[in-house]
């Protein structure tokens, strides 16, 4: 999806927002400081059918439900795959040590699969499948999260993520979608297996003892935890997180960052978080596309250039290309500078910084 | 960035609505979080007869009437509880002691919480079945509270609460809400309610929480003859007082998980199959598997590992170098296991050193023979996946009683031997030993865990002294499975209200008349064994004018007062037949249905399902058509009454006229039938006479075979195949059929074998034809009865015909292999088979007299009807043939004869002697011969086992020998039977 929403705003207001966005620190239209996040309101356990599921709601009245479904499905063996499982059940069974069990698990990136669905939009839109593929891109990175799925050599879970954006899309919603998810994924729950090595899985009827598929904290253990992708642009040399419609109409360079946040060491606060990124896209930010101001020595109705109306075209074009007027919009152009580029992504992975608050905050979510 | 959850109590209706949520697996694998919701509601009575604000507020039908309540206003008291009490059982108790709740002493009011009935089900859906009945029951006064939708006894489950604590808390809730809830009534003497738990944690929080809690034991203590009950608890391990055992203790291996067994099965590495254990030998069992064509053998205690006859377990092949020959000697528990002591729990060892000495032959002999070919797959059990423990009749083994127990009241182990030699010694804890020496009694089987060579189980009630004929006969009902209980009112409400007065209506006009021919007119007559009362059948003939012959074979209209799917329809499909033992029938239907209304008497018009045939001289049919009739029968003939008159030649009238032409015929179609392959086998069969007045066993005939008979097969055989063609067109899938499949050759392996190796003569299993000419040519000049001999042993090998339902076979497989039949029903005993029922509906059906009932054409319902009747069939063949077997051995009682037998079958340490003359058959063991036991020498390639020292003599297979029969009490199984003794070898 191109991130555009029809941005109703004069040239001269852009303009006003850039300025204003480009100061240090940047004044933004809804009074919040660079890395605040807007106010959310989240909740888990929404669809009681569901292996697990949240709702979140952004102030600008963007809402979306996450929904997670999880299925036994049969692992493909490969055609020389000759191994007799019940003999290395036997054997598992008895002695099977820790270790060698744990690198025994592997995973596939096919074992989720991830719908978005938005509304207004074919779900074969290409924005829609850019988005999915964004979010399942972070999810499945470092293949930690399919190895999760798997129960034992012969069968694995299958996932499906279905993600559904109610309200309009009134601002570009891959952090709200990415927040949902990685909420709904805390809150997702498999069956206890009960059955041991290579068997048919067999599990626990109750869904009160089924562990959560990202494991609560603990004292002892590292944790791991979802990724979340966060929505990141750059007015000038300002970095801005959670940028609103209005604030991406602006945009110099807007970035979506995914980075995962395992506790290597419990504590408040983001101290024990070893955060690690994940992957960068860069979004086509819709300033790109909006219409540039008119400077008032180029503007006719200041009675510049009566004399020659055909040239006046092609002379303000070429007036744009060159050196921008304070105070007239000009969209941006061209590629983003390596500096801003590490600019921020070193803000996005900064200790303590935004990336913590959002995972303190959606840790704080109750997963009933 | 903030958050926060909504709450649900800003919903006015979520205390009404509650959720309960658990993953499904389904059998394809498929695993499902299942949310229920649960919508509470206040209106769910208590039942109780006091209390007046429920009975207000109780929901009603259609009609405007609520549920009878239940539970009595004046319960009765204990010595705790005088004021009267209601019980609220939790799950254990019934699972522990479903034998206790069915009591009449006591065990009335009680409150069945949902909860518990959900678990019961869950955990054993027979005892489930029986606690319905319960409910059912008027005189019990049983009654299902609904607690998990009453919003007052709801209980939702807490955090980190297992299921069983929260079941636990809910069963409290509700006896405490009822406390409560009664308290308000205003009675003068309000009722306690009082919790049945077994469960400590539970007492305690009970007693926590102030709610009147017993266990079963401390319950039973405040009844009145509290004692006798006390047995019928069974010995339940606490869990606090078991010892832990070292792994070493443990005798037999663990049973595998279900998972890793579904898995073994699927993958094809393990086989699941039904577990047998060879009648001649207790540690010797076979399974039979989808995967192999022959049956695996499953030798010595170990591997038969805790599996008990009928157990649906799944076994491991064992390596090949332990594969084994299937024994040839007899080996019986009692004999080997005779001094074991059943208080013994420590030092036992799994196999014992007699045990192993037995084991240890087998595998000398098999070693001892170069006849590596021969040793047979064995395999192990490695688990059990559904247990078919029942009750077990039986009688305490008297060795196994010590003296001290003879007196007192202590609680005492036994051992009980079961009826069923096939089901090993159950170890027995009961108070009441002195008294129920001596006795048949009923007992179940609670467990058998790893740790105990005998399964354990406990006492359920006893019949009556050993050798009564009561006893005997309940005994007999009870281990065939035969319902015999009276038919209950709503069965009995099912019949026309005339009664016994009910007639065939005067008028024509009567709905009872459509489509109906009036065939009061033709001389119909039946021809049944002596004294018969259910007459299903009725048969006449008369020449055409065209020189061709009309025969018509009437039947019992039984589905004219038999309506599909009302009370007694069901449990005549439950009864599936009537079984009938030598001084008592279990009727399928009321009596007065079975031998007043239906019966076809003689001078009564009764209604009929009539099969007319125009048939040739030369018996061929020409046509044939159905019809449902009135007939007039003008005699009831006995088989012999037939006879006599057909042989007379002075009777010349029409009825005698016509049955000659049916007996003409009848040979005419036995002929063409026996040309076709039909096979005449052989099982001996004895008649028991009675004296009449006191109905006790006299004496024992062999059954005579008159023509008569065989003229009533033929027609009735014809009827049959000409009803299944008519069925099977108007229903190619739901059509009910009988099969009897042609026999895997490998069955006749053996007696071919013999026949070859002893006698020289060949017996060709390729058809039913080629079997039915070399059994033929199986004569023995010197020796009419050889015949005979090897047709019985050809007929235990042949399979069991079977009912089924047409859609499930191809239509080559609808033959019926005995009577060379290419389709086959039952159609003409609607009295006493319900498959004739059903057959008989399906033909109303097919034509166009009534319309198609559901119940007729949903292939599920019929594919039950067809297992449930198979099973019912069996049974009461098998009921029938033991209760023969129980009186000739009255009859013989004292007296002791010499009569002539034949060896059927030869082991290294003895052989089964038939004997014709009473039908039985018995083991003469070497150590019978002689004393002490001769030497003897067993051929297994000639079958022959010659004895020397002691006493000398050589016997064969088939060799016709001498022998002396008196009675003697089996000390095993507690019957009187037959002790044959060898007197010479002929």
């Amino acid at each position: 999806m191109a991130s555009t929403q029809h941005v109703l705003l004069s040239p001269a207001e852009l303009a006003y927002l850039h300025a204003s966005l480009s100061l240090t620190p940047p004044i933004r239209p809804d009074g919040r400081t660079r890395t605040q996040f807007r106010p959310l309101v989240a909740e888990t356990g929404i669809l009681p059918g569901a292996n697990g599921s949240a709702r979140i709601c952004f102030a600008d009245g963007t809402e979306a439900i996450v929904g997670v479904k999880a299925e036994v499905e049969r692992t493909q063996s490969r055609h020389d795959d000759e191994t007799v499982y019940v003999e290395g059940a036997a054997n598992n069974g008895g002695d099977g040590d820790a270790e060698t069990k744990e690198d025994s698990r592997t995973g596939d990136s096919s074992w989720a699969e991830m719908t978005v669905e938005i509304p207004g939009l074919r779900d074969d839109d290409s924005g829609t499948a850019f988005l999915a593929a964004m979010l399942s891109e972070a999810l499945l990175a470092d293949g930690e999260f399919a190895r999760r799925l798997w129960i034992n050599r012969r069968f694995h879970w299958k996932l499906y993520l279905d993600i559904i954006l109610i309200s309009p899309p009134l601002s570009y919603p891959l952090p709200l979608l990415s927040l949902t998810t990685h909420l709904a994924l805390l809150s997702t729950r498999l069956p206890r297996l009960q059955s041991e090595g290579d068997e048919d899985p067999f599990f626990d009827d109750d869904w009160a003892a089924a562990p959560h598929l990202f494991p609560r904290p603990t004292t002892t253990t590292p944790t791991h935890r979802p990724p979340i992708t966060l929505l990141v642009m750059a007015v000038g040399d300002s970095i801005i997180f959670d940028p609103s419609k209005e604030e991406l109409a602006v945009a110099d360079v807007a970035l979506a960052v995914s980075v995962s946040g395992d506790r290597s060491e419990p504590g408040e606060g983001g101290a024990g978080r070893k955060l690690r990124l994940l992957s960068i896209r860069t979004i086509d930010p819709p300033s790109r596309l909006t219409p540039p101001g008119v400077a008032n020595a180029a503007n006719s109705a200041y009675g510049a250039g009566n004399g020659a109306p055909q040239k006046m075209a092609e002379a303000r074009t070429a007036e744009a290309e060159a050196a921008a007027e304070e105070g007239v919009w000009r969209a941006p152009r061209g590629g983003a500078k390596r500096a801003v580029l590490g600019a921020l992504v070193q803000k996005v992975l900064e200790a303590g910084g935004v990336v913590d608050e959002v995972l303190d905050a959606l840790e704080g979510v109750d997963l009933g | 960035m903030a958050s926060l959850k909504r709450s649900l109590d800003s919903d006015p209706f979520a205390a009404n609505i509650s959720s309960k949520v658990y993953v499904r697996s389904t059998k394809r694998g498929k695993v499902q979080k299942i949310v229920r919701e649960v919508y509470l509601r206040q209106d769910i009575p208590c039942s109780s007869k006091l209390c007046q604000s429920c009975l207000r507020s109780a929901p009603t039908d259609a009609a405007g009437r609520s549920t009878p309540f239940v539970l009595s206003e004046a319960p009765a008291g204990t010595s705790v509880y005088q004021q009267g009490h209601y019980l609220v059982p939790d799950t254990n108790a019934f699972l522990t002691a479903m034998d206790l709740f069915e009591q009449s002493a006591a065990f009335y009011d009680v409150v069945v919480l949902q909860v518990v009935l959900e678990e019961l089900r869950n955990r054993s859906l027979p005892l489930y079945n029986r606690l319905i009945n319960l409910t059912k029951s008027e005189d019990k006064r049983f009654y299902v509270f609904f607690n998990e939708f009453r919003l007052e006894t709801h209980v939702a489950r807490q955090e980190g609460e297992s299921v069983n604590d929260r079941n636990d808390r809910a069963v409290r809730k509700a006896v405490a809400w009822y406390a409560q809830h009664l308290a308000r009534t205003g009675a003068e003497k309000v009722p306690a309610v009082v919790m049945l738990t077994n469960d400590r944690d539970n007492l305690r929080k009970a007693k926590l929480e102030d709610i009147p809690a017993c266990s079963l034991a401390d319950y039973v203590r405040q009844l009145k003859d509290g004692d006798k009950l006390l047995d019928m608890i069974p010995e339940t391990q606490d869990q606090d007082v078991v010892k832990e055992r070292r792994p070493g203790d443990l005798l037999y291996p663990e049973y595998f998980s279900m998972s890793k067994m579904m898995t073994g099965v699927k993958g094809g590495l393990l086989h699941q199959g039904t577990f047998n254990v060879s009648p001649y030998n207790y540690l010797e069992g076979s399974i039979r598997v989808p995967a192999f064509p022959k049956a695996l053998l499953i030798l010595g205690r170990e591997n038969i590992n805790r599996a008990i006859d009928g157990d649906l377990v799944v076994v491991e092949v064992l390596p090949k170098d332990q594969w084994k020959e299937p024994s040839t000697q007899v080996i019986e528990e009692d004999a080997i296991t005779k001094n074991e002591n059943p208080d013994a729990g420590e030092n036992e060892a799994l196999v014992s050193e007699r045990e192993r000495k037995a084991l240890q032959e087998e595998v000398r002999r098999t070693h001892g023979k170069t006849t590596e070919g021969h040793a047979q797959p064995t395999a192990k059990v490695v688990g059990v996946i559904k247990r078919n423990w029942r009750q077990y009749v039986g009688h305490i083994d008297q060795s196994s009683v010590s003296q001290s127990a003879q007196q007192g009241r202590k609680q005492d182990t036994v051992f009980v031997i079961p009826m069923d030699r096939k089901i090993p010694k159950i170890r027995l804890r009961t108070r009441q030993v002195a008294e129920l020496v001596g006795k048949r009694i009923l007992v179940t089987i609670d467990a058998w865990d790893r740790g105990s060579r005998h399964p354990s189980g406990h006492f359920v009630r006893s019949l009556g002294e050993l050798e009564t004929k009561a006893a005997e006969t309940e005994a007999l009902l009870l281990e065939y499975d035969v319902q015999y209980r009276p038919f209950p009112k709503t069965v009995l409400d099912c019949l026309p209200k005339e009664g016994h007065d009910w007639k065939v209506p005067q008028s024509l006009d009567d709905p009872g008349w459509r489509d109906r021919e009036d065939l009061r007119g033709l001389l119909i007559c039946s021809i049944d064994p002596i004294g018969c009362q259910d007459i299903d059948d009725a048969l006449h003939s008369r020449p055409l004018p065209n020189g061709n012959v009309e025969v018509g074979v009437h039947i019992a209209d039984v589905s004219h007062f038999v309506r599909p799917n009302n009370a007694m329809d069901n449990e005549a499909s439950i009864r599936g037949t009537t079984v009938y033992l030598v001084d008592k029938r279990i009727d399928m239907l009321p009596m007065l249905l079975g031998t007043d209304l239906c019966s076809l008497k003689p001078h009564v018009e009764r209604y009929a399902f009539s099969v007319i045939w125009e048939m040739s001289p030369d018996a061929d049919v020409v046509n044939v058509r159905f019809t449902k009739s009135v007939i007039k029968s003008r005699e009831a003939f006995s088989y012999e009454q037939a006879q006599l008159r057909v042989d007379d030649g002075s009777q010349q009238d029409d009825l005698t006229k016509s049955i000659r032409a049916l007996l003409g015929l009848s040979k005419k179609l036995k002929q063409k039938r026996l040309d076709a392959g039909a096979l005449s086998l052989s099982s001996p069969e004895v008649k028991v006479q009675m004296e009449s007045e006191t109905s006790d066993p006299i004496d024992v005939k062999t059954k005579e075979l008159l023509d008569t008979m065989s003229l009533v097969e033929e027609f009735m055989l014809l009827a049959n195949t000409s009803v299944a063609r008519k069925i099977h067109e108007a229903f190619p899938q739901t059509a009910i059929l009988r099969r009897h499949g042609a026999p895997p050759k490998t069955n006749f392996d053996e007696l071919a074998d013999q026949l070859r190796v002893k006698r020289g003569l060949d017996l060709s299993v390729e058809s039913s034809r080629a079997l039915a000419d070399s059994l033929d040519a199986c004569v023995d000049p010197s020796e009419p009865f050889f015949n005979t001999l090897v047709r019985i042993m050809a007929t235990r090998c042949m399979m069991a015909a079977e009912y089924f339902c047409s859609g499930t076979q191809a239509y080559p497989e609808f033959r019926h292999y005995g009577l060379a039949s290419e389709i086959y029903t039952h159609f003409t005993s609607p009295i006493r088979r319900y498959a004739d029922l059903a057959a008989h509906r399906q033909l109303a059906a097919a034509i166009g007299y009534e319309t198609v009932d559901p119940s007729v054409r949903s292939r599920g319902r019929l594919e039950a009807v067809c297992k449930n009747i198979n099973v019912r069939h069996r049974n009461a063949q098998l009921a029938g043939r033991a209760s023969i077997a129980y009186y000739v051995g009255q009859a013989l009682r004292g007296k002791a004869t010499e009569e002539d037998g034949f060896v059927m079958k030869i082991f290294s340490n003895g052989f089964v002697v038939l004997v014709p003359r009473f039908g039985i058959e018995s083991l003469i063991r070497l150590r019978d011969l002689a004393e002490p036991e001769p030497q003897a020498e067993f051929d297994a390639e000639t079958y022959t086992l010659e004895t020397s020292g002691s006493r000398a003599v050589k016997v064969e297979l088939f060799q016709k020998v001498r022998v002396h029969v008196t009675d003697q009490k089996d000390e095993t199984t507690g019957k009187r039977g037959v002790k044959m003794e060898l007197v010479k070898v002929c």
